[in-house]
């Protein structure tokens, strides 16, 4: 295990301080050759994301699904497997947790929304299993499953809150008659909903702290437990692991699940604490900006959370940056791409800035060794 | 090394398959009693067979793209971004050249398509080769860049005046139903059918082929015999980009004629899915997408059809389902290039 | 090194940035607010801009929030943002900071957002484009009295004083599509590609144009799709609705209706194509007169399936501008049949002599699309 000293804390936030620095001066050189005024553009997106009380709760709400979906991609790629399908899960985890939520009218609140929370949880935590029980016992790539999963999912979420067809189809099991022909679940029971902690305007529930709590849990489960040992034995090398006496198809199995209990837990919580129902339109779009979060944190649990917070304010700034300055939102995701590449290649900040290497660092990470084990 | 096994059990097996379904086509689609059930045509219909042929082009050439990339050792997931890169420059190549003659026009967009995507390739190459990065980040980075950079770049009210057109073989386009399915078809369609057989033959029937695999199964080993790996895998991974280029410009020259943003719609993904499932052979590959466009074909033929009372939803899924399956019944473990993913140096450092 | 290749990143954009905006030759602005042509419904009386000769109010500020998708969409956006911009000039209000301004929505979450930073800059006027948005647009109004909220594609169940649903037939303008395609085909099958059957107005026309089809011919065959997609993809994938649009024609249909925004865009620039490579075959687009707003679809665009939202949105500020007035709950426009342009030569007298005998039927009640919303 590492110690950790303000010189190693230093050294590890200098290069990611610089990268983003350096994505916001590029991306300012790019809106200034497609006419845009950068400055206006930033000014308008920190005001948007830290502006004013209710800017800091919207980034925070933001923040909060993006640090469960990328811990899900991020225990993942602990264990070498490369997690696509969080976003299937994270539907998945939604749909089961607004089906508890919508029904058992009368339960109190704190059996009602730990239950409808541990469904979404379980929800994900199925639909994570599948492609880990199929990776094991068939050999089916990880990847492939969880992209085809992903879309399944959203078909099947969608199926649920169908308002039926014109050539005689029966309605979806959890739609909503009274909306008519609106495809959507009635609201979750106020008794399975997550109150906000500091009340309307502040769209901020206490989600934020159940994932703070995930991302903490998950770094002593990796970092400090036999079980976390072996995750990463099995991502460093599986014939190694299975020497060692690893139970491989065990670990395989067991983090996907927790992957996608992670990713359902992370939809069941936006759907409780915020959206209170499920619609089609609500996607799992976070699903695959968890992707971009883990990677941004070089798959640490704790690094997450930083990492969440920085594209959770890059989201919530982007709204008010084009409303103040006109330039289109799709800006902020070059410099989210920017950030990723400088961060993930710390050897071009490294020749721009004229750092020296610190000698126990390392180049480049890898997280994943290759798609076949 | 592992060895090829050709003309496995399960080859033949696809062999008598193909053939039984190349009969039952036939039948179905000309004046039999078979013409009259509607679930016989909903499976071998011309229509469902063209819907395959052109839902499996971008797949095709996005798995070929994967293919050079990952036998020389770099993983690609940034197909998707690379596609649609290509589809964007196409798309502006060809509005910017409204006015010329419009195969001019076409090709034009046709060679920025290429260019494009192999500057995606490249730059692919360069941060996971020079600058080491992880080339799952690398490939998402791409996919990042490509989807902002052509939303923030796209001219919504530009408009692209024409697209491919079908280019009947003489003689071949006559033949009954392989003729109209096959050999009737836009120019970027025989394209992608070609670079199937030709990079099938170029990695496993020349030297530049024998040498690229070996950077991908065993640099070091390639290295002592005079290969100079990196540059083996700078310029395949441009290769492969504009492969997935030229997938984008189908999109939008061939398929549409018009660009859309995100409109690559995880074909990428699927393409990745494909070359994993065709166990990074081209024509396993070319296989697999196909399949995939087929069932795609086939579940629209069924809801076209409105036969069936099952919520659409379940057959929408058939695509996803039949591939889930298949990969975990049929192909069992894949296997992936050995090097795969890891930075080669050289015995004088990088590059 | 880095910043040089940077640079030659920037170049290669940029260059295409300037082949991009210089070469492309200006398109032809969307349709001015097209009059409801011959055959359009006259439920709603729907003047033009120029009508609204209205005294500026002191300080009207107009707000628009689109519907996940972008303002110049060439479809309901667009439409519904003409109609804020022709107001505007005639109150003499200009876009930016003069009066004038939209958000575009990238996620389904932030529609509450969207509408709250209107509210928060003083606006008075928020028009919010969607059916979608109508939970979170009843949720603002109810929480700002002072707001008038003008909802298009919304249905009011309960009305609000300070909300006006804009709704339109859907199904009467779907149904004269059918009944104009049945009699303009040959072939006795026709087909229809749509965007998705979650969203109500695609599924009003698709049965719409069932019937009508069927009414006027009742052993037409009517094949129809909708996109097997999410609802975040339904609209946006015109390569689907391309290929679709083959297959039908592949299995003998003659005409196409392609409803579902870039989608059933493609399908019509396929059938297109199919005319110029030879062959007797109509298209017919939605929502607007795509005649204007697509052009490459001019060789097979027999008509459009419209639903008048610019003078709608025109008709509710105007009124609001002149002397305050809101229009409480449902505000039915106009939808009908777009002009034939070119094929108005085409297309038999006893053809417009039976369509407008249907629209007839509508007003009177002899004639029923079979729309149950």
């Amino acid at each position: 295990m590492q110690a950790i000293s303000p010189r190693r804390v230093f050294q590890a936030l200098l290069i990611p301080a610089l990268a983003v620095f350096t994505a916001l001066v590029v991306g300012a050189v790019l809106m200034l050759l497609f006419g845009d005024n950068p400055l206006e553009a930033y000014t308008g997106l920190f005001q948007g994301a830290f502006g004013a009380a209710k800017d800091w709760a919207e980034t925070i709400r933001r923040m909060t699904p993006l640090i469960l979906t990328g811990l899900s991609v991020a225990v993942a790629f602990k264990a070498g497997l490369f997690n696509i399908g969080a976003s299937g899960q994270f539907i998945i985890g939604t749909v089961a947790s607004v089906a508890v939520g919508i029904n058992f009218p009368g339960l109190p609140m704190v059996i009602h929304l730990p239950l409808a929370i541990l469904a979404g949880i379980a929800g994900g935590m199925l639909w994570g299993a599948i492609p880990g029980l199929l990776k094991v016992y068939t050999g089916a790539h990880e990847v492939i499953v969880t992209i085809m999963l992903n879309y399944v999912a959203s078909l099947l979420a969608s199926w649920t809150v169908y308002a039926g067809g014109t050539q005689g189809q029966t309605p979806g099991p959890l739609w909503d008659s009274t909306a008519r022909a609106i495809s959507e679940t009635p609201d979750v029971l106020a008794s399975a909903q997550i109150p906000w902690i500091f009340g309307p305007p502040y769209r901020v529930h206490w989600g934020v702290a159940l994932a703070l709590l995930a991302a903490i849990v998950m770094y002593w489960l990796i970092f400090r437990t036999t079980f976390g040992f072996e995750v990463r034995t099995v991502g460093q090398n599986e014939k190694a692991a299975r020497y060692a006496g690893i139970n491989v198809r065990w670990v395989i199995v067991m983090t996907m699940m927790i992957a996608g209990g992670l990713a359902g837990l992370a939809g069941a919580i936006e759907t409780l604490g915020l959206n209170h129902k499920f619609a089609p339109e609500f996607t799992g779009a976070a699903g695959f900006d968890g992707i971009t979060v883990a990677l941004l944190a070089q798959t640490n649990p704790l690094g997450v959370i930083l990492s969440a917070f920085l594209l959770g304010a890059l989201d919530a700034g982007a709204s008010q940056m084009q409303f103040d300055s006109g330039v289109s939102q799709d800006i902020v995701q070059v410099i989210q791409g920017l950030v990723l590449a400088f961060v993930a290649a710390p050897l071009i900040i490294r020749q721009l800035y004229r750092i020296r290497k610190v000698p126990d660092e390392s180049d480049s990470t890898v997280f994943s060794s290759g798609w076949g084990k | 090394m592992h060895t090829k096994r050709r003309f496995s059990p399960a080859s033949i097996g696809l062999l008598i398959f193909g053939l039984l379904f190349l009969l039952m086509a036939i039948l179905v689609n000309t004046d039999t009693p078979l013409r009259q059930n509607v679930w016989l045509r909903v499976l071998f219909d011309a229509s469902t067979l063209n819907f395959t042929l052109r839902a499996s082009v971008p797949l095709i050439l996005g798995a070929l793209c994967g293919i050079l990339c990952e036998r020389v050792g770099i993983i690609n997931i940034g197909i998707e971004g690379m596609m649609l890169a290509g589809a964007f420059g196409a798309f502006v190549a060809k509005t910017s050249t409204n006015d010329w003659p419009l195969m001019a026009s076409l090709l034009f967009g046709v060679v920025t398509a290429l260019a494009v995507g192999g500057f995606m390739g490249l730059l692919h190459a360069t941060l996971s080769i020079r600058y080491r990065m992880d080339q799952i980040i690398s490939g998402t980075v791409l996919i990042i860049l490509a989807s902002g950079f052509t939303s923030y770049l796209f001219d919504r009210n530009a408009v692209a005046e024409g697209k491919f057109s079908a280019v009947p073989i003489p003689g071949l386009a006559q033949l009954p139903v392989v003729g109209k399915v096959l050999f009737d078809n836009p120019p970027l369609t025989y394209t992608a059918l070609l670079l199937v057989v030709i990079v099938h033959v170029a990695l496993f029937y020349t030297r530049w082929g024998l040498r690229l695999r070996a950077c991908g199964e065993h640099p070091r080993a390639a290295d002592t015999v005079g290969i100079n790996v990196n540059r083996y895998r700078y310029l395949n991974t441009t290769l492969g980009g504009m492969l997935a280029g030229l997938a984008g410009g189908f999109l939008v020259l061939e398929a549409v004629g018009q660009f859309q943003e995100g409109m690559t719609a995880g074909r990428g993904f699927i393409a990745l899915a494909a070359m994993i499932f065709g166990n990074w052979m081209p024509f396993g590959a070319a296989g697999a997408a196909l399949l995939f466009g087929y069932t795609q074909g086939m579940q629209n033929a069924l809801l076209l059809a409105g036969v069936t009372t099952v919520p659409r939803q379940f057959v929408s899924m058939i695509p996803y389902v039949v591939t889930i399956v298949a990969v975990s019944g049929f192909v069992g473990r894949v296997r992936a290039p050995a090097a795969e993913g890891k930075v080669y140096d050289t015995e004088g450092g990088s590059e | 090194m880095q910043l040089k290749r940077l640079y030659g990143v920037a170049a290669v954009l940029l260059t295409f940035a300037m082949l991009f905006t210089a070469c492309t030759a200006p398109v032809a602005p969307a349709a001015q607010a097209p009059a409801a042509g011959e055959t359009a419904t006259e439920e709603a009386a729907a003047p033009a801009a120029g009508d609204a000769a209205v005294v500026p109010m002191a300080d009207i500020k107009i707000g628009l929030v689109t519907d996940v998708g972008r303002i110049n969409d060439r479809s309901f956006n667009q439409s519904a943002w003409d109609g804020v911009k022709q107001t505007g000039e005639a109150l003499g209000l200009t876009e930016g900071d003069g009066g004038i301004k939209y958000i575009e929505t990238q996620d389904a979450k932030e529609y509450a957002d969207n509408m709250q930073q209107f509210i928060d800059a003083g606006y008075n006027v928020i028009v919010t484009v969607g059916f979608a948005l109508g939970e979170a647009t009843t949720k603002a109004a109810i929480d700002n009295p002072d707001i008038y909220f003008i909802g298009v594609d919304q249905f009011q169940a309960e009305a609000l004083p300070n909300l006006a649903g804009v709704i339109f037939p859907e199904d009467q303008a779907g149904f004269l599509a059918g009944a104009l395609a049945a009699n303009l085909s040959q072939s006795g099958k026709i087909a229809a590609v749509l965007g998705t059957d979650l969203v109500p107005p695609v599924v009003a026309f698709g049965t719409g144009y069932e019937n009508g089809a069927k009414y006027v011919n009742p052993d037409i065959e009517v094949i129809s799709t909708y996109h097997p997609g999410e609802i975040s993809q339904a609209f946006v994938d015109p390569e689907w609705g391309a290929a679709t649009a083959r297959q039908a024609l592949d299995q003998g249909a003659d005409i196409v209706f392609g409803a579902g925004g870039q989608t059933g865009n493609g399908a019509l620039q396929e059938v297109a194509a199919a005319v110029e490579a030879g062959g007797t075959l109509y298209c017919i687009g939605v929502d607007t007169d795509q005649w204007e707003t697509l052009p490459a679809a001019h060789p097979c665009l027999v008509s459009s399936a419209v639903k008048q939202i610019t003078p709608s949105v025109v008709d509710l500020i105007s009124k609001f501008a002149a002397d305050g007035s809101m229009n409480a709950g449902n505000y039915v426009g106009a939808a009908g049949l777009a002009p034939f342009h070119d094929f108005e030569d085409k297309i038999p007298q006893e053809v417009k002599d039976a369509l407008a005998a249907i629209e007839a039927g509508f007003v009177d009640g002899s004639v029923s699309t079979g729309y149950q919303p």
